[in-house]
């Protein structure tokens, strides 16, 4: 289990808190329209790009439930 | 952390508050509503109303997609987990919200064949790898969750799939806010709007609560800093007379919203005509089922539940504490007969709700001075 998935226990839950996290692109799966994520502790995730293509590695995007809902700017 | 540390910043959080303290105006309470769950959480979390005078009231909202889901629900949920050869999935906290009879996590006790998932894709996932059983996620959460369950049913369609459906409990933010303006028992001076329902929505859904009701609106991200922002922003907007919807989280929210995620839901999703929420009551227009197009993977349809409305327990007021009509701590049970670990009410199940966050961050309050 990885670090982020661990908030999802007993403390947590992430995914049905509404929260949004924010992950670094490191593949993309254009086919399936997937990309291979990484939250900055590390812990990977498969997640699904339709709401914000294209996304290149590198990108931050904001993502929930498996699903990335925005695409993260610099911060101003 | 990058879109973390920066908004964490004690000393700025320490400017932020000086500037909430010199908008005051001595004398006036002010009773500003956070929508969203997770701003409870924040808050209580980092202590942001201790930073706060004490006229400067923060009511937690029904914003927690755990905590609105009522005991009728949870009941036939656990009736299709307890279906010969049926996989149900369903998001963490969801399992242990109590039903009249127990959770889904004393069903799976019992045998049910329940798992937890952190996504439908994970669910879509069990499927395409127990193709001689059924799965059923169980998909609750608002706007901000919507779109992925959407994604998901969408796939399973390309796929043709065929032993994948959900039991939909989707619910919209906008008519339970609306109910709560009409609410005679509650008078409130502004909101902190929900910054990740607005990342998928944006921010022109809420432009009814200035135009219809005059209270100003500023729809804030979740660490501290923006908290604290969006607080002076409200009482900025209430110094000068002025009342619209800002947006302290631009960095995340644009105004419009991601308009493919609301196609994609305009597709699998419509409206029903009415939806019972936890301690709110049925309230019209509110709760999402699949659209005809995807009916044929609806759970519901395909198998039988009970669908019967169970009144919540007597002790339990989590319905007030929903509409910030009490505070977590005035609720007779809360913190003796309802904790985290044994709740009775849904608020206290999921961090999000209002009794979680308070009993977990909040129970050593300081005294706060009124200006």
């Amino acid at each position: 289990m990885s670090a982020a998935r661990e908030d999802c226990g007993s403390h947590h839950c992430i995914t049905c808190g509404d929260d949004g996290v924010p992950m670094t692109v490191m593949r993309v799966d254009l086919d399936r329209g997937l990309a291979l994520c990484a939250g900055e502790d590390g812990a990977k995730a498969s997640v699904e790009t339709a709401l914000v293509e294209p996304v290149a590695p590198g990108d931050t995007l904001l993502v929930h439930a498996g699903t990335a809902l925005a695409r993260l700017g610099p911060v101003a | 952390m990058r879109f973390v540390d920066e908004f964490r910043d004690p000393e700025l959080g320490r400017a932020v508050a000086g500037e909430i303290l010199s908008l005051v105006e001595p004398g006036r309470h002010y009773k500003l509503m956070e929508v969203c769950g997770g701003h409870t959480h924040s808050i209580y979390k980092y202590g942001i109303d201790d930073l706060l005078p004490a006229n400067v009231e923060l009511v937690h909202g029904p914003g927690c997609p755990v905590c609105v889901i009522p005991m009728g629900r949870v009941d036939d949920g656990i009736a299709i987990a307890h279906e010969d050869g049926v996989i149900f999935t369903c998001f963490g906290d969801m399992m242990r919200v109590p039903g009249s009879n127990g959770s889904l996590l004393d069903a799976k006790a019992a045998g049910a064949d329940i798992r937890m998932v952190y996504s439908p894709l994970d669910a879509l996932r069990i499927a395409k790898q127990n193709p001689d059983r059924e799965v059923v996620f169980f998909a609750i959460g608002f706007e901000t969750t919507a779109p992925s369950t959407a994604l998901t049913l969408k796939r399973a369609r390309a796929e043709h799939l065929e032993n994948f459906s959900v039991m939909c409990s989707h619910v919209t933010i906008v008519p339970p806010v609306r109910a709560l303006l009409e609410s005679p028992d509650l008078r409130l001076d502004g909101f902190i709007g929900p910054g990740h329902v607005s990342t998928v929505v944006g921010a022109r859904p809420f432009e009814f609560i200035p135009a219809d009701y005059g209270r100003p609106v500023v729809i804030s991200g979740f660490e501290p800093l923006d908290i604290l922002q969006s607080i002076a922003m409200i009482l900025r907007q209430l110094a000068a007379g002025r009342c619209e919807v800002e947006n302290q989280y631009k960095r995340v929210v644009p105004y419009e919203g991601n308009l493919r995620a609301l196609e994609v839901m305009a597709e699998v999703f419509e409206l029903r005509p009415h939806f019972e929420w936890r301690g709110l009551g049925f309230i019209s227009h509110s709760g999402l089922k699949l659209s005809e197009a995807y009916a044929d993977l609806d759970a519901e349809a395909r198998f039988s539940v009970p669908g019967v409305r169970v009144a919540d327990p007597k002790a339990c007021q989590c319905g007030e504490v929903l509409k910030g009509v009490i505070k977590p701590w005035e609720c007779k049970v809360f913190g003796t007969a309802c904790t985290p670990e044994r709740p009775i009410g849904t608020c206290m199940v999921s961090s999000e709700g209002a009794c979680a966050a308070y009993y977990n961050f909040g129970r050593f309050a300081r005294e706060r001075e009124v200006v």
